[in-house]
């Protein structure tokens, strides 16, 4: 029912404006209010489960729910699902202003030559966005596995940075779907996130940490085309950052050793 | 034809897809208590409730309301919390002051005595230029006063 | 007999002279302290409408027929128009005008013959040479806004770009200058330099902030007949009215503005503004309603700013703090056309110095024109002055308080003008209190959080001046109404203006209505900016109730069979010394359908005074060292603005100010793209207004004493005093915090890791090394 022109419309807190940009187009909107379920049981989450009544779930690991606590706004939590969170678009004013950039299917990132304090540390040679996703991060920390109306996948794995042949990040098809979440439960988890302000504001730097039986697992947000795994804190030193935002990967510092820190690493 | 449940009532109304709720409430129904100040999600003036939950109007297609209820400022115009705002002096041009009390009233629906904390994490996405947050705050205290 | 007189007024830092007709018997100043209505908390009078969402706002002006206009703008900050192609535009679904800039108009008549309503027809204000991005190019009216912006899309642009000039500091080396710079001295620098036994010196900077009032620049235009209707959401009723009579060469009678409510100005609406020519021009074109309202985005974009500044400050000191010598060079980095504001008037007026030398430069820049902003040039330059005097303090070991009381100005020392009332001192003794917490904020620090206190001190005007009038009604069922054409930006003027009526009167608020927000329904008022309402509106309104009360005490004195000096207004009653009390209704009654009618004007402002007005802000902040986060989390201001009128509205107004304040110095700032010079910050995400989780605990304090020389009320404005030294006391907070001095504003992340690290470095060098 999806693709060929027609796109899935869930809480549309980020597709009903890049509709009304011309950023994305479509001729049908499919409403998946009714069809995607929204739940949690047994570590399962509906992928049409709203942020806001995730923020409260005390099944949900400790991650999760912070990530979902300190994302966007209220009302924009309690319109959007973790299904779209997933598969939101970079917060990049040149990506969302309609510059022809690299990720809009052009030669150059004109954040890297220009204003980009909020852009990539990590992956952003060709494309310095930054993915604004704090949920991604908790659920790659969190080992989580995502169904699709097509497969299973690590969360992970839904995401790609984008090539010269394919400018997507996220790496499923036209018409597949985000139907539901598989979060495993670890010993301890956190997400820690900067931001420019107390409230209402996409990361910064976002971390998130989870402990299980064989180790830590780390991601962050807001620093690369993509949420970034972090092998660990020793990773932090590859990071690439620009001129303007060199002031990241401190941030990133000093927040995942307080992440790891608050998970008992 | 479109059918919406709006404070209590259902109206008929015509609009292309892609109508945005405010703009049914607004221009369809005169409903211009609900405010639009950015037209894309980020400042909460345009707040109303779906089945009780506070939602941005302005972002939120008119034909995806479905059965759920739309509450507006209208609405809601005996609230304790509309004497509340106007006693602790909690609006200066009142232009998002709809959208506050919008997002007020749900809060209080949930919470009746909110603290602090939780005041401010649930008006936190209705901005004010004017910045009567703390007034906002001691309204949503008070409200039952 | 009324006497012809000129006196001087300032708006903003600016003065003029004014001629003003004084009437006789100048009504005595109310004793200081809460009388019964004035000086009393009131709530809005028109809270219900506005909460309820009742009130009209130009957003809300919905008429038959009313078309609906899209504006193209420059994505480029300089180009020019090879071609303008409206022709798919014009026969697009909808469509009933366009409009393009008058030389193109011109040039393409010959090739458009059609029908005259759909164009292309000419506007002053589009442009075939922009010089900024988002200067507007062209404009299409048509029944909805959907169509107006799809219509919009289908014009053809061919550019040529040119390269923008974006920067201040290389507009000054380039000579590209508003106006001359503008240059101060008074004493001897030099001398005063040669004489410290310290001199500090520092470079500071300020950004680009956006207005972002919650209702954008909007207008309806309608004409009745040879008269236009303008529906427009400004500060200032009566400069629209001329500026579009100017415009259009219509009588300004032909011209009816009005403004009931409006969702918010902070200086962005001082003047008629594009959108309202364009409006007025589609209207004319079509016979029809046109409202031209701005997209957010727009907003963001083309209707003005904070400019940013560069400041390279000097100041040199004795061991024991005594200010010998204040020195600044002043950019304002102003934009394409604007103003250039008085950045270097704290340094000029806030400290008795001597030797002080100012230069101010306006850059003009292919960058969004600047437009007043609360308080503008003092916000930024009080900025750079207070941080620079706390450098100066802490290298002194002198307390930054006691520094400020040893450098406390008696007088203006610029052209030795007296005050007309200061009361700064008393500020500094009630914020002892709040100075004193330091030892105790400073030791709740703990990793990574470090804790800290600091203050800045305030200057700005406030006095307002002529003309302005009012009138009074008191009808037979003893209400009053007080009729006058000014505007309520949200600041709760309407209700001040009641209170002052019902206090004259002794009447109780609620029988007090305030008609005003129409140029057709009310005498001359004036602009709501640069705190100018309550003094310059205030003291008409008490002049025109004080007119109608003699009305009263007159013939009450002759049905009752008193004398008048024995007559007062009290409680809605006429009172008598010997204890006759007869209800106003009663009076009033007498006449039937007839009213008494009191007039007032705003007098003179005090020969030979200077007006201003003083205040001071302590800051509590914590900053963790290792994130670069800063949370204010306590600020105590102290204003001295003369007599308080609503001392509810009055704390409103301060906190409000001060949440603007924290705005500019943690997370506002707008952002250019270094090609184009468009604007990236549009959207409400990207630039990011403080939200409620951002605010401190806030502690209010007034003097609240009637300043003796100034009108009949001794009030002052107070819009903009709160947001002036706010930004300077919590950059102090974070010295005292942490030891970084951060220089630029605002004190983003990567600003506060840079400071520290600045810090740090400076730690690590070796004894000796130089600091400067």
């Amino acid at each position: 029912m999806l693709g060929n022109g027609s796109v899935g419309l869930a809480g549309g807190t980020d597709l009903v404006p890049l509709l009304r940009d011309g950023i994305v187009r479509a001729d049908t909107l499919v409403d998946l209010s009714r069809g995607v379920p929204r739940g949690v049981a047994d570590g399962r989450i509906g992928a049409g489960a709203t942020l806001a009544e995730l923020e409260v779930d005390p099944q949900v690991p400790d991650a999760l729910r912070e990530a979902c606590r300190l994302a966007a706004s209220p009302q924009l939590r309690a319109m959007g699902t973790i299904g779209g969170n997933l598969r939101q678009a970079t917060r990049c004013w040149y990506w969302r202003l309609k510059y022809p950039c690299y990720l809009h299917g052009g030669d150059r990132c004109h954040a890297r030559e220009g204003e980009h304090r909020e852009h990539a540390i990590f992956g952003n040679e060709r494309c310095a966005s930054a993915h604004p996703s704090d949920v991604a991060a908790a659920l790659i920390a969190l080992r989580s596995r995502a169904r699709t109306t097509r497969r299973e996948l690590a969360v992970e794995e839904l995401y790609r940075l984008p090539t010269d042949d394919d400018r997507d990040v996220v790496a499923l098809a036209a018409d597949e779907l985000i139907v539901e979440l598989e979060v495993p439960t670890p010993r301890a988890s956190v997400y820690l996130k900067a931001m420019d302000r107390q409230r209402w504001a996409f990361p910064l730097v976002g971390v998130a940490a989870a402990r299980f039986e064989d180790g830590v697992s780390l991601a962050l947000a807001g620093v690369a085309p993509i949420p970034w795994p972090l092998a660990g804190a020793a990773d932090l030193e590859a990071a690439t950052p620009l001129p303007g935002t060199a002031y990241k990967v401190e941030i990133a510092r000093a927040l995942v050793a307080r992440a790891l820190a608050a998970v008992g690493a | 034809m479109l059918e919406l449940r709006v404070n209590g009532g259902a109206f008929e109304l015509d609009a292309p897809v892609g109508t945005s709720l405010a703009d049914a409430l607004r221009d369809r129904l005169g409903l211009t208590g609900t405010k639009i100040a950015c037209n894309e999600g980020h400042c909460g003036a345009c707040t109303v409730q779906l089945d009780g939950v506070p939602i941005l109007s302005c972002i939120t297609l008119v034909h995806s309301v479905g059965e759920r209820e739309v509450t507006t400022i209208e609405g809601l115009r005996d609230h304790p919390l509309v004497e509340a705002f106007v006693r602790a002096d909690a609006l200066q041009c009142g232009f998002c002051t709809p959208g506050q009390i919008v997002s007020a009233a749900a809060l209080v629906e949930t919470d009746p005595e909110p603290d602090r904390d939780v005041i401010r994490h649930a008006m936190a996405g209705n901005l004010c230029r004017c910045g009567t947050y703390p007034r906002v705050e001691e309204a949503i205290t008070t409200w039952r006063a | 007999m009324a006497r012809l007189i000129k006196t001087e007024k300032e708006v903003e830092g600016r003065y003029t002279e004014q001629w003003v007709v004084v009437e006789e018997d100048v009504l005595d100043q109310w004793p200081a302290g809460a009388r019964r209505v004035v000086g009393r908390p009131a709530t809005r009078v028109d809270g219900l409408q506005r909460a309820r969402g009742e009130a009209r706002y130009t957003a809300d002006v919905q008429l038959p027929g009313m078309l609906h206009t899209a504006v193209l703008r420059s994505p480029h900050g300089r180009a020019r128009v090879k071609r303008l192609d409206v022709g798919r535009a014009m026969q697009a679904p909808g469509v009933r005008g366009v409009l393009t800039p008058r030389e193109l108009a011109a040039r393409d008549a010959a090739d458009w013959p059609g029908e005259p309503s759909v164009g292309p027809h000419a506007s002053e204000v589009l442009t075939c040479e922009p010089g900024y991005a988002g200067a507007p190019v062209a404009a299409v009216g048509a029944e909805t806004f959907g169509q107006a912006l799809a219509a919009l899309s289908l014009v053809r642009v061919d550019w040529e770009i040119l390269e923008p000039l974006l920067d201040g500091d290389q507009a000054v080396r380039r000579g590209s200058l508003l106006g001359e710079p503008r240059r101060y001295e008074r004493g001897d620098l030099d001398r005063g330099l040669a004489e410290a036994d310290l001199v500090v010196e520092a470079k500071y900077r300020t950004q680009v902030v956006l207005h972002n009032a919650l209702e954008t620049h909007q207008s309806v235009c309608r004409w009745e007949g040879d008269t236009l209707e303008v529906y427009t959401s400004t500060q200032w009723i009566w400069g629209v009215r001329r500026e579009v009579a100017e415009a259009l060469g219509i009588p300004a009678d032909r011209v009816r503005v009005v403004c009931e409510y409006m969702g918010g100005g902070f200086g962005a609406k001082n003047d008629a503004g594009d959108h309202t020519f364009i409006a007025a021009e589609l209207a004319r074109r079509t016979g029809r309603p046109v409202r031209c309202a701005l997209t957010r985005r727009d907003e963001n974009r083309a209707t003005g700013n904070r400019n940013a500044t560069i400041q390279r400050l000097v100041a040199g000191a004795r061991s024991d703090g005594t200010l010998t010598a204040l020195g600044g060079e002043f950019v304002n980095a102003v934009g394409y056309d604007g103003f250039s504001p008085f950045t270097s008037g704290p340094m000029q007026l806030l400290y008795g110095c001597p030797n002080v030398r100012t230069v101010d430069y306006g850059a003009q820049l292919n960058t969004p024109p600047n437009a007043a902003f609360r308080a503008p040039g003092f916000v930024e330059g009080t900025f750079g002055l207070e941080c620079l005097l706390d450098e100066l303090a802490a290298r002194l070991d002198v307390d930054p308080l006691e520094l400020r009381r040893r450098n406390h100005a008696d007088h203006d020392a610029s052209d030795e003008r007296p005050f007309s009332s200061k009361r700064l001192m008393e500020c500094y003794r009630r914020a002892e209190t709040h100075w004193a917490r330091r030892a105790e904020v400073r030791a709740r620090s703990e990793a990574p959080w470090r804790r800290g206190v600091g203050l800045a001190s305030q200057v700005w005007y406030g006095g307002g001046g002529p003309p302005s009038y009012a009138w009074v009604r008191v009808g037979p069922d003893g209400r009053a109404a007080v009729i006058t054409a000014m505007q309520d930006i949200g600041t709760g003027s309407r209700t001040a203006m009641a209170q002052i009526a019902a206090e004259e009167l002794g009447l109780p608020l609620d029988r007090v209505d305030v008609a005003l927000g129409d140029s057709a329904r009310g005498p001359y008022a004036s602009i709501s900016a640069g705190s100018s309402t309550i003094p310059s509106m205030g003291p008409a309104v008490r002049s025109a109730a004080a007119d109608a009360a003699r009305q009263i005490v007159e013939i009450a004195a002759q049905r009752y069979d008193r004398e008048e000096r024995v007559l007062s207004l009290r409680d809605g009653h006429v009172v008598s010394t010997d204890g006759g009390s007869w209800p106003l209704e009663e009076i009033a009654g007498l006449l039937g359908d007839g009213q008494i009618l009191g007039k007032g004007a705003r007098g003179p402002n005090p020969a030979g005074m200077r007006v201003l007005t003083f205040g001071v802000q302590v800051a509590e902040v914590a900053v963790d060292v290792e994130t670069g986060e800063v949370r204010v989390e306590r600020l105590a201001a102290i204003h001295d603005v003369g007599r308080v009128i609503n001392p509810l509205g009055a704390r409103s107004q301060v906190e409000g100010g001060i949440i603007q304040a924290l705005g500019h110095t943690l997370s506002e700032q707008r952002l250019l793209d270094p090609l184009t010079g468009d604007v990236l910050t549009q959207t409400l995400d990207a630039y990011k207004l403080p939200t409620i989780a951002d605010v401190p605990e806030i502690v209010v304090e007034f003097v609240d004493q009637p300043d003796t020389h100034l009108t009949n009320l001794g009030a002052k404005g107070l819009g903009e005093p709160p947001i002036v030294p706010t930004a300077a006391a919590i950059a102090n907070a974070i010295r005292n915090a942490t030891g970084a001095d951060v220089r630029s504003l605002p004190v983003s992340r990567e600003e506060m890791l840079r400071a520290l690290r600045e810090t740090r470095g400076r730690a690590e060098e070796p004894v000796g090394a130089s600091t400067a």
